[in-house]
């Protein structure tokens, strides 16, 4: 399961604290080549104690079958301290993606940050 | 008295030159390496000889270019201090000749001239010598310059010796590779009878030595067997090792031990539990079929895995896909179980995505469309053949030698 894609492309990320939550603004792929990049963010946010990570995908062009290893992982860390990972506005294509691999089924989709923090407040 | 003179004149050149500290250093290394001279002056070569084998360098010496080349071929010295104006062989004809040479072409040159014009260094330069020294050089310069000269000999001879290990090493790799790619290759099925009236053919192209997609059959009785195919995320060695340790645990005899029954949901629930996330966020995507060949039916359970289809008779297509979460993404997932009935001339291909998710060189990827395309317009050609030419036109499609990912595919003859 290699990735297709060749060009290397980096991840950036932005963390942006919101009430109950943080906010983590990718850009860039996901991908197996960016993987590290992406685990430590996110590790950084949830070892501070941070119960509902939202990540901010509209940035992200690409994910490809390691990042959607990493969402899962991600989801599973999260849960394990009674937290959420939620997700806004994954472009069309990334979206795809992970409808497949039924994504959206451990990590909620939201259009925007108020319905994801809306969707954690009534799970809470 | 001339002698008394000489000895003199060489006392304080010894002593002009031990009170400075650059030679005293010089001196504790030079012992080790060694200087060739090719000059054809006597006077100038000598002087120098004799000035290098004071401070303790092993100094080798050559009238010509000629013998000068030949002599740095069969000794390698760490310095090659070389005169610009000779007969015949010059040096800069000398410095084309060593840069030509794959044997001595990292060899270090110092050029020796009159000359001290900026064009005509740059031209020594560009034509491979490493730096100059002017015949009216200070001794402290030629000295500092040698030094210097020995100093990236040595840091060229060791990057040439580390880079000799690495290439020793990546062979001894490459060839541990190729053991374990053939034996991945030994854990797949032969091809042929699976059953009375069901034949198998398959292909397998690991994108890399090492490939991470897995097949094979399981036989459970006289009417009814078990295929999967699974591909492990990630690249490299690691999803070769977990895919083989995944087909111990999808072994006819496991799996009665394990799940003790034959139902592909039942077998991707317990697989599921039994192979979670690797810390790394690794996974399997998986799809197991049963086929019950007395009631005519195929049951089938997919996690995450998109890559099998039915064609029929007719030539219509039904691809076997469920909405399905890979191993491991939900530790309590339970995965469900399909049923398609069979008909009489199906053919069932079970296959890795990387069969169809093949960029072209402008990016566009050859998809599914394409794939069921490619097959229909085999028609009823044998299996293996179709098979080998739906490869053949995928890698056409991809214009390079290798596929991106790992290519794997069984079609099965159901002539039931």
């Amino acid at each position: 399961m290699a990735d297709a894609k060749e060009e290397v492309v980096s991840i950036q990320t932005k963390e942006r604290s919101v009430p109950n939550g943080v906010v983590l603004e990718l850009t860039g792929d996901l991908t197996y080549a960016n993987r590290e990049q992406f685990k430590a963010a996110v590790e950084a946010v949830r070892q501070r104690g941070c119960r509902h990570l939202i990540l901010h995908m509209d940035d992200v062009r690409f994910v490809d079958s390691s990042g959607l290893g990493l969402l899962a992982l991600v989801s599973q860390n999260f849960k394990l301290m009674q937290g959420q990972v939620s997700m806004v506005k994954p472009q069309t294509y990334v979206r795809e993606i992970m409808t497949l691999a039924n994504i959206p089924k451990l990590i909620p989709v939201y259009d925007n940050e108020q319905e994801a923090l809306a969707g954690y407040k009534m799970a809470a | 008295m001339q002698k008394g003179k000489t000895s003199s004149v060489k006392s304080a050149t010894e002593s002009h030159e031990c009170r400075l500290p650059l030679l005293k250093t010089c001196c504790s290394w030079a012992a080790s390496h060694t200087v060739l001279i090719v000059d054809d002056e006597p006077v100038t070569r000598t002087a120098m000889v004799a000035r290098l084998t004071r401070l303790g360098y092993r100094v080798l010496q050559a009238s010509d270019g000629k013998s000068g080349l030949e002599l740095l071929r069969r000794e390698r010295p760490d310095l090659t201090i070389l005169d610009w104006m000779m007969p015949e062989l010059d040096g800069l004809a000398f410095c084309d000749e060593v840069r030509r040479d794959p044997n001595i072409l990292s060899s270090q040159i110092l050029m020796m001239t009159r000359y001290d014009q900026p064009e005509q260094i740059a031209e020594g330069l560009a034509r491979g010598a490493d730096d100059f020294l002017s015949k009216a050089a200070t001794s402290y310069e030629i000295i500092a310059r040698v030094q210097a000269g020995i100093r990236t000999a040595m840091l060229i001879r060791r990057l040439e010796q580390v880079t000799e290990q690495i290439r020793r090493k990546q062979d001894l790799l490459e060839r541990e590779l190729q053991s374990a790619a053939r034996y991945v290759e030994s854990l797949l099925p032969a091809p042929g009878t699976l059953l009375p009236g069901i034949e198998m053919a398959h292909a397998y192209r690991p994108a890399l030595t090492l490939g991470g997609d897995l097949f094979n059959v399981v036989r459970w009785d006289d009417h009814s067997l078990g295929l999967y195919l699974l591909d492990a995320s990630g690249h490299g060695v690691s999803p070769a090792l977990r895919s083989a340790s995944f087909s111990t645990f999808l072994r006819e005899d496991s799996l009665l031990n394990q799940v003790g029954s034959s139902d592909p949901g039942a077998i991707l629930t317990e697989a599921n539990r039994q192979f979670p996330l690797t810390e790394d966020g690794n996974y399997f995507t998986i799809i197991f079929v049963l086929l019950d060949i007395r009631s005519r039916t195929l049951f089938y359970a997919t996690a995450g895995h998109h890559g099998a289809f039915l064609q029929r008779l007719s030539g219509e297509i039904i691809w076997l896909s469920q909405r399905s979460l890979p191993l491991g993404f939900d530790p309590t997932n339970v995965y469900q179980t399909a049923a398609v009935p069979l008909m009489k001339g199906d053919r069932l291909y079970v296959l890795s995505d990387g069969l169809y998710e093949i960029p072209s060189p402008d990016g566009e990827l050859w998809g599914q469309p394409r794939l069921e395309a490619t097959m229909r317009e085999e028609g009823r050609r044998p299996v293996a053949e179709v098979l080998s030419h739906t490869i053949d036109a995928a890698a056409r499609w991809h214009g390079q030698e290798h596929f991106p990912d790992d290519v794997a595919v069984m079609g099965i003859e159901l002539g039931i």
